[in-house]
């Protein structure tokens, strides 16, 4: 049975939720888990996971892993998987985890699979399932031999048992990192907050042009009395300030009602908007994702739709 | 300096995509291909530092005899020089060989930056950046958004979640993978594209590279790819765009919302 390492990720001094789903995860496969957390001062998280479900828990401490580096951090759990010997290697799918999963997986010379929603054994490798044209398909890989994956955050419930395991030091040493970190800082807020609004709609790049947002999306958020948002691309684009942005690298809302028009639903941006109470999708696409969170889908022409919807509006309001 | 972009030929962003009989890859001969996105801001990226100082810009793709109109479009846009390589073992590979085959390519030179994207459009899998580092030694840093040369090293912002930018400072040389936005893509011109017809573009195959097709063979092939199986789903309304709008409508204000 399968034997899998779990790399815990350290987020504002605490463990990530995303790391207890990949103790779920990983029992789930039913066999061996061993952990390992890595930062400075994380001898505390590291106990506690073993009381999580972790396992034995192993904790490379020190000053040169106080912040994040793929150089420092790939020489950690490189060493981890030499002592432990793992079938698996499970990370998190954040923007460290992706940092690090492929150099990993080159100095390891294992087959590597990012952002899974699921995991299966298969003889001496696995059966991974995931997205693939950002969102359009899924699909289900075969990786052969010593594997590491990435998980996606949200695609499996946290852990919630209790099992007693240990904590073991893992001594490393010559840690450097080629790169410096100099700090991380906070993107410049704009006034547009969407987190406040009761309605948000938002335009994706199924509007084409920068001006529909005038002429198509501005008349439905005036007659719905909401604000606009926007997917990532119109934000690229320059279309729209990244204010607008709803998503993993935007704002995350949770409105009474969000309309997403001529957007796909990439994951990135279904994690932005999924929470809201109410969501209405206008696509022209039947089979895209957004229709798979929306709870009111309308399959067509948005720049047919949207006016009908806004004359239909004014009619309703008298 | 020289720079090397690597760049991925993928379907069109348009491109209505259909599962190919056999159902481990999508159907391809009929369709639009494009550089794929995260790449044109990647290509940007070292067109900006030619335009600012000295550099030559090579880009490189691995892909079939396609490809080489995405390599002719970078090369209008004002890349100097391209490297296609191809070979049918390719045809259903993974990351780790195109990262090998990559570093093959960039071993045959020497590069100051090696600037490629965040993820491909098709295969979403955001591991040949790191994994090309690893095989030609360099630092890397991910999810750029921010890319500023100075002596001898680059000063970037790497974006992180919910907002946060991470600051990092990289010795040269040096590998980035740029996350999209990081500016504003240039078209190529008339002139550029005219140009663009005499500049070197050299094929190269798997021998050219001292490689063979055992040394590429995946560890990580599709089993299946599919459309997803339909959930719970929303509840579709059918109709004109009038009826469709009323229904809407109706929803609207069972929510209260009007
Ligand atoms: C690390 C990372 C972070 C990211 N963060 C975010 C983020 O915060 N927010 C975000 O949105 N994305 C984010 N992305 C990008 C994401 O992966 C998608 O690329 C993006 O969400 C796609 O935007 P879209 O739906 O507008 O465009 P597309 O995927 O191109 O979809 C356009 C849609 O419009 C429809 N359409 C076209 N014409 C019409 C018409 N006339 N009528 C009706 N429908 C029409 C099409 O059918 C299609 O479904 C991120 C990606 C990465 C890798
Ligand atoms: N076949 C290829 N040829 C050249 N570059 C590639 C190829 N595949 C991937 N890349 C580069 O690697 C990046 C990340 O791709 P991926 O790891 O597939 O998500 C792309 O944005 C390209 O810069």
């Amino acid at each position: 049975m399968a034997k899998v390492l779990i790399v815990g990720e350290i987020q504002g001094g605490a463990l990530r939720e995303a790391s207890l789903e990949l103790v779920a995860v990983a029992r789930g496969l039913g066999g061996d888990v061993v952990s390992l957390v890595l930062g400075k001062g994380v001898q505390g998280i590291a106990e506690d996971l073993s009381k999580k479900g972790g396992g034995k828990v192993l904790v490379a401490e020190g000053d040169a892993l106080e912040a994040y580096s793929a150089d420092t951090h790939t020489a950690v759990i490189q060493q981890a998987v030499e002592a432990e010997q793992p079938d698996l290697i499970l990370l998190s799918n954040t923007p460290n985890g992706w940092d690090v999963a492929g150099k990993l997986a080159a100095v390891l010379d294992v087959a590597a699979v990012t952002d899974v929603f699921r995991i299966e054994a298969d003889g001496d490798g696995f059966l991974l399932t995931r997205r693939m044209f950002n969102g359009k398909f899924d699909a289900q890989l075969r990786a052969s031999g010593r594997t590491l994956a990435t998980v996606q955050p949200g695609a499996a419930t946290a852990y919630e048992g209790s099992d007693a395991g240990s904590v073991e030091a893992l001594t490393v040493s010559g840690l450097s990192s080629r790169s410096t970190f100099v700090e991380v800082r906070k993107a410049a807020a704009g006034g547009h907050d969407l987190t406040k609004a009761d309605i948000v709609v938002s335009g994706g790049r199924g509007l084409q042009k920068p001006e529909k947002f005038d002429e198509v999306l501005e008349p439905l958020c005036a007659a719905l009395g909401a604000q606009m948002g926007a997917s990532r691309p119109v934000v690229d684009a320059g279309w729209k300030p990244h204010e607008y942005q709803v998503g993993s690298s935007g704002q995350v809302i949770a409105p009474k009602l969000y309309v997403a028009v001529g957007i796909s639903g990439a994951i990135q941006h279904l994690v932005g908007m999924k929470g809201s109470n109410f969501i209405i999708a206008i696509n022209k696409d039947p089979d895209a994702p957004i229709f798979e969170v929306a709870d009111l889908g309308v399959v067509g022409d948005l720049f047919e739709v949207v006016p009908a919807l806004v004359e239909a509006l004014k009619q309703a309001k008298g | 300096m020289k720079i090397l972009v690597c760049l991925k030929q993928v379907p069109h962003q348009d491109a209505r995509l259909e599962v190919a009989p056999g159902g481990t890859w999508i159907q391809d001969s009929n369709i639009k291909f494009d550089i794929n996105d995260y790449d044109k801001y990647a290509l940007e990226l070292a067109l900006r530092i030619k335009d600012a100082g000295e550099a030559e810009v090579v880009v490189a793709s691995i892909g079939p005899d396609r490809a080489t109109q995405a390599l002719r479009t970078a090369l209008g846009m004002g890349a100097d020089r391209a490297v296609q390589v191809w070979d049918d073992a390719f045809a259903a590979t993974d990351s780790l060989a195109i990262a090998k085959t990559l570093a093959a390519v960039a071993k045959e030179e020497s590069f100051d930056l090696v600037v490629m994207g965040l993820m491909s459009d098709d295969a979403n899998n955001s591991l040949t950046a790191p994994m090309l580092a690893q095989f030609l030694d360099l630092p890397h840093v991910t999810s750029v958004v921010k890319a500023e040369l100075q002596d001898g090293k680059v000063e970037v912002e790497r974006e992180l979640e919910g907002g946060s930018l991470e600051v990092r400072s990289v010795p040269l040389p040096a590998l980035l993978a740029v996350q999209t936005g990081i500016n504003d893509v240039r078209y190529a011109s008339l002139k550029g594209i005219m140009a663009a017809k005499k500049k070197p573009l050299a094929k190269k195959s798997l021998s050219d590279l001292g490689l063979d097709a055992g040394a590429v063979a995946p560890k990580v092939s599709i089993a299946k790819l599919y459309v997803p199986p339909k959930g719970e789903g929303a509840e579709l309304v059918e109709g004109s765009p009038a009826e469709q709008a009323s229904k809407v409508v109706a929803k609207i204000k069972e929510l209260g919302l009007l």
